[in-house]
């Protein structure tokens, strides 16, 4: 079944053609990795999809729902969430209260929250792993906690589908076991994913398909072995083609 | 955001209620302490109105907006009770809460213009804002008796239940209870508004606003919600005034002061905090009546400038806030 | 009737310009909002009217003691803004704002309440033209501002300085690594600033009544002008600065003398109801 269908998305920037003709579909359940060096449009193609930008042409469907016009926060209460490329915390809140939001206007919002937000809040530290620091104001985290907290944030919104913009750049290789770990654990809760991930170390681990972009247009689409033997994948990431050297 | 360490969670330990319950002591006893002297009764009665609007204006300042112009409202609220207490007849009972909501209105029509803005373009906005009802209540001669102003507005409301007659108006004692009673209704409603889940969104919003958006938060929703808040409240405060001094005029009342005092107190107190404002204005307000009007009959204001620059540079946090985060 | 309100605004637009270069300036080099902007006006103009009231000055000579005035103060500013941390432009408005509450009091305090002009007996004449009358004061208003501003041109596009100055406008962190000494750009830009400002107050004090709360007026003349620009364009300057002369002067033919204060907040508001991200104007970053 098909969960995120993107039917010939555009997205321009005073004449800058940030996004072409993007046609895809991501199926429930499916791990797609988005691939593509810098600039490809990603992180816009992931703005577009939680809302924050429109696009300038095209629509995106949602369990067949079209939420192409609806605001960030409609998208997130009916089931997609994301994280940042650099993660935003609320600096002045403890970690739990990060946590604690995403669970309290997530989905719907009352004017008091109940105590099992808490405790399910605790369970989703406990699973990235950073239920130590819970009462650790969230703005003196490590970057690496900090992407976790992201994480744990993110689901607890209760996502059907869940956006991950570059968890793992920079990761050493044990962290990035660690992560690989992670997303299993949210696989296994249900979450389908989507995951941007420049630098491949994650996504060749986790992935079923691949997305591949390249200046904004789709260059190739498939299981990650085809995809990543695609002579034009190989060109855009090796900078064989001269435009490419642009950012 | 440069609080970052700031909560906004009222902090439950015990010498805090115990503080608490001193402060709210001191105050229902003063007049008993200055032993009913007018002049004190009366700054102190202005010192709880000022502490209230101070309170009003940092339910929008929780989200973050700084505003330069909430006069626009406390001008309104003015207007609105006096001229419905002069031209309908209506009881200030009536009056003071028709006039919160017409500073509502006003406030709506304040977010549908600016709530698209954030941060330094706000306030500017803001600022410019205020010159319309002002000018508005300037030129409508035969709505507002215009740029002359308003007299003989009765004073504060009475109660007559039986043979029991409480009239507010008739001494300062009454009055003074009556505004503090006003400021402790509104200090309770700020500090249920920050331990609730508006407060939570209020701070997620003005410390990261596009996590907030992404985490199911209704930003623009939330903003507009503590303007209306503030507005109606800021309004209220103005209808107290008008029946506090009984004259009004377009200059007094839209002037700079009403925008720059509540502001001003809510920063130098520390706008994160509940009991910061509020604090701000019972410490300063009473300072300037008691010390610095007599010393410099004009110019005495300097010193709301002079604590405001002091803050800006050495407290961003507020004083009450600095105080909160080195215990 | 038609001839004499575009004078009227001419005039009167191309000295809002001058009102409003200070800021403008203040603004494009530091991304600071100086609110004090229309206090310091005032202040230059309560100078030039003290020195030529008290000491019977001839009036050009006190333009002199305004510009050391607003100098003096206009370095004390800059100073404070220094010391600012981000976000700048909302804590620059705040500050600046304490600072001219603090100014108003101690006009309040030295110069009283009352209500001054600097009536100079020449300039309120005049001279007849085929079907429009031109007042002396419209001309000096006119000729002094478009020498100053032609003089601030020649500055900031032929001077190797002015050069400096406009690539910090345009993109502080670039300009410093292209070893541009962006402080002190921004301590030049203060001081024109106070130039700026210590020529236009005396004038200010000519047609328009010196209260201390007047600077309320201009301040927002600067901000809307400034706004209306965008950020380090003389050109747009002097255009925003007619169009609010103009809109002001139809407004009081039109509507009366006392809904003129509200044109140049509504202009505001308007400007910023539809470029809701400010004069940058990119939005997403």
């Amino acid at each position: 079944m098909i969960l995120l269908r993107l039917k010939s998305l555009n997205k321009t920037f005073n004449h800058f053609c940030a996004l072409t003709d993007i046609d895809f579909s991501v199926g429930e359940g499916e791990i797609v990795g988005l691939v593509g060096p810098n600039g490809a449009g990603k992180t816009t193609l992931f703005n577009l999809i939680s809302g924050r930008y429109k696009p300038s042409s095209g629509n995106i469907l949602f369990k067949d729902i079209d939420i192409t016009h609806l605001k960030p926060h409609a998208i997130c209460r009916l089931g997609i969430s994301r994280t940042f490329q650099s993660s935003r915390p609320f600096p002045g809140m403890s970690v739990l209260q990060n946590v604690m939001v995403g669970h309290v206007f997530g989905k719907r919002s009352s004017l008091h929250s109940r105590p099992e937000n808490k405790q399910a809040a605790k369970e989703l530290l406990d699973i990235v792993g950073i239920a130590h620091k819970a009462d650790a104001p969230a703005g003196r985290l490590t970057l690496s906690e900090q992407r976790r907290l992201d994480l744990a944030r993110a689901l607890a919104t209760r996502p059907k589908l869940l956006l991950l913009d570059e968890v793992a750049a920079g990761f050493s290789p044990v962290l990035v076991k660690q992560a690989v770990e992670l997303i299993n654990r949210v696989r296994k809760r249900g979450v389908t994913l989507l995951i941007i991930d420049h630098f491949l170390n994650l996504s060749l681990k986790v992935s079923d398909r691949l997305l591949a972009l390249d200046h904004g247009e789709k260059i190739a689409e498939g299981p990650p072995h085809v995809v990543m033997r695609n002579p034009e994948v190989l060109r855009a990431y090796l900078g064989l083609r001269h435009e490419s050297e642009r950012d | 955001m440069n609080f970052l360490t700031a909560k906004n969670r009222l902090n439950k330990s015990k010498t805090h209620w115990i503080g608490l319950f001193l402060g709210f002591m001191l105050f229902f006893a003063l007049p008993l302490l200055v032993q009913s002297n007018h002049y004190i009764l009366q700054v102190f009665t202005h010192a709880l109105l000022l502490a209230a609007l101070a309170l009003a204006w940092d339910l929008l300042g929780a989200s973050g907006s700084i505003s330069l112009g909430h006069a626009a409202f406390f001008g309104a609220g003015a207007y609105a009770s006096a001229l419905l207490g002069l031209d309908l007849g209506l009881s200030p009972w009536a009056t003071i809460p028709l006039a919160g909501l017409i500073a509502t209105g006003l406030g709506l029509i304040m977010g549908l213009i600016c709530l698209r803005l954030r941060g330094a373009y706000f306030a500017l906005a803001t600022l410019a804002f205020v010159e319309i009802p002002w000018v508005i209540t300037d030129n409508w001669d035969s709505l507002t008796r215009g740029s002359l102003g308003l007299v003989g507005i009765s004073g504060l409301p009475s109660i007559r239940i039986h043979g029991f007659h409480v009239d507010f108006g008739s001494s300062i004692v009454v009055s003074y209870y009556l505004i503090f009673a006003y400021f402790m209704i509104l200090l309770g409603l700020v500090a249920f508004v920050h331990q609730s889940n508006i407060g939570l969104a209020l701070q997620a919003i003005r410390e990261e606003e596009i996590a907030a958006e992404a985490v199911g938060i209704h930003v623009n929703g939330y903003r507009l919600l503590s303007l209306l808040m503030s507005a109606f409240f800021t309004g209220v405060c103005g209808a107290c005034y008008a029946h506090l001094v009984r004259y009004i005029e377009p200059g007094l009342v839209y002037g700079l002061h009403f925008s720059a005092v509540p502001m001003i107190f809510a920063i130098c107190g520390g706008r994160l905090t509940i009991l910061g404002p509020a604090v701000a204005a019972m410490v300063l307000y009473p300072m300037d009546q008691f010390v610095f009007h007599p010393l410099l009959p004009a110019g005495h204001e300097f010193l709301y400038g002079a604590v405001l620059i002091l803050a800006m540079l050495f407290m961003p946090n507020g004083f009450w806030g600095r105080l909160r985060n080195a215990s | 009737m038609w001839s004499m309100i575009f004078v009227s605004s001419l005039s009167l637009g191309s000295f809002y310009t001058l009102v409003a270069l200070g800021f403008a300036l203040i603004f494009g080099v530091t991304r600071n909002f100086n609110l004090a902007h229309g206090e310091l006006v005032v202040l230059a103009g309560y100078v030039s009217y003290w020195l030529w009231k008290m000491w019977a000055f001839p009036f050009i000579l006190t333009f002199p003691a305004a510009v050391l005035v607003s100098l003096v103060i206009c370095l004390g500013l800059e100073r404070l803004f220094s010391r600012l941390h981000e976000p700048l432009a909302l804590n620059s408005i705040v500050l600046s704002f304490g600072v001219a509450v603090v100014i108003q009091n101690s006009m309040l305090f030295l110069f009283s309440g009352n209500y001054r002009l600097i009536r100079i007996p020449v300039l309120s004449r005049g001279f007849h033209l085929p079907g429009l009358y031109i007042s002396y004061t419209q001309i000096t208003l006119l000729g002094s501002s478009l020498i100053i501003l032609f003089l601030l041109y020649m500055l900031m596009y032929r001077t190797y300085l002015g050069k400096a100055m406009r690539a910090t406008i345009q993109d502080k962190d670039a300009a410093a690594m292209a070893g541009i000494n962006v402080s002190a750009m921004g301590t030049l830009a203060f001081c024109i600033g106070a130039l700026l400002i210590g020529l236009a107050g005396p004038l200010y004090g000519c047609i328009h009544y010196l209260y201390p709360s007047s600077g309320q007026e201009a301040t927002l003349v600067a901000v809307t002008i400034t706004i209306f620009a965008g950020v380090g364009r003389l050109s747009g300057i002097i255009l925003a600065g007619w169009i609010l002369g103009l809109a002001e002067s139809f407004t009081v033919v039109f509507f009366g003398v006392s809904w003129r204060e509200m044109v140049s907040a509504v202009l505001l508001l308007a400007l910023l109801y539809f470029r809701p991200h400010g004069i940058l104007g990119h939005g997403e970053r």
